[in-house]
């Protein structure tokens, strides 16, 4: 399969660009913006690029039940991350009255 | 049907990067999980997409739209401090950065000859295995996994709440 089959058909190269890409729009949504809702949804995004790459090597592994382990692990990590995360930007909007992470940039009040 | 998906993902993506409020940003966000959810079952894992769409687009966006509502920050505020060099400089960087690695999974023979060994469907994966691997050989990393979501969640009770 060449390269451009493999990204029209799915191929695993396929598959790995396009997690690959949805990775730094994730990486460019944290460093880019500065709501730091949106910077929270990048780091969301770039957990489920990981997904994506974990899950595509599985299938042309021969569909390996281990992998579908590891995925649950890092949903339950990423659920963890929001319920977290949110909750401290709730908190800073409280202390600050802002969602700006350069307003956000000391840590005294 | 793959392309489609894709694009789907990497749109939705796009659209949240540059998507001035952040109400849509985040309607953009779940675009792209739906996205992700069709590239898990052209994966042959339903498994996986059902739970993307549950845990995901069901859960976790939900929350931050609830949190986006709640704080009713919808537009982004204006910066405090430009620094516009900075900016163009980690584009120009993400940019270079995600040229190499396309080229360099093009360029791996390794990842070629896994495409090309497995490149039969697999049989779709099954909840019954899926529990069965679970719970056989990974039950204490299931059982810590709960430990962490309790934590998480009285964690993030006490951070919310104004007077514990």
């Amino acid at each position: 399969m060449t390269g451009m089959d493999a990204i029209l058909h799915g191929g695993l190269q396929g598959y790995l660009v396009v997690a690959l890409l949805l990775f730094f729009l994730g990486l460019a949504t944290v460093l880019l913006r500065r709501t730091l809702l949106l910077q929270f949804m990048g780091v969301e995004l770039m957990l489920n690029a990981a997904n994506v790459v974990l899950l595509a090597f599985a299938r042309f592994r021969g569909g390996d039940a281990q992998a579908m382990v590891f995925y649950l692990f890092i949903i339950a990590v990423a659920a963890c991350e929001a319920a977290v995360g949110l909750a401290l930007i709730i908190g800073l909007y409280r202390h600050r009255d802002t969602t700006d992470s350069d307003r956000a940039a000391s840590l005294k009040q | 049907m793959f392309i489609t998906f894709a694009l789907i993902t990497l749109l939705g993506a796009l659209g949240m990067l540059l998507q001035k409020n952040v109400v849509v940003a985040g309607l953009c966000m779940v675009a792209a999980f739906f996205g992700v959810a069709g590239l898990f079952v052209l994966l042959a894992n339903p498994v996986a997409a059902a739970l993307q769409i549950i845990v995901y687009t069901g859960a976790i966006m939900v929350l931050v739209l609830f949190v986006i509502m709640m704080l009713s920050s919808h537009q982004e505020e204006a910066a405090a401090v430009s620094h516009p060099v900075q900016r163009w400089l980690s584009v120009a960087l993400l940019a270079v950065l995600a040229f190499g690695a396309v080229k360099l999974v093009f360029a791996s023979p390794g990842v070629k000859a896994l495409a090309v060994k497995g490149a039969a469907m697999p049989q779709a994966m099954t909840l019954q295995t899926v529990g069965t691997n679970l719970f056989a050989d990974h039950l204490l990393g299931f059982e810590v996994a709960g430990l962490v979501l309790l934590a998480a969640m009285i964690g993030a009770v006490a951070l919310t709440k104004r007077n514990l």
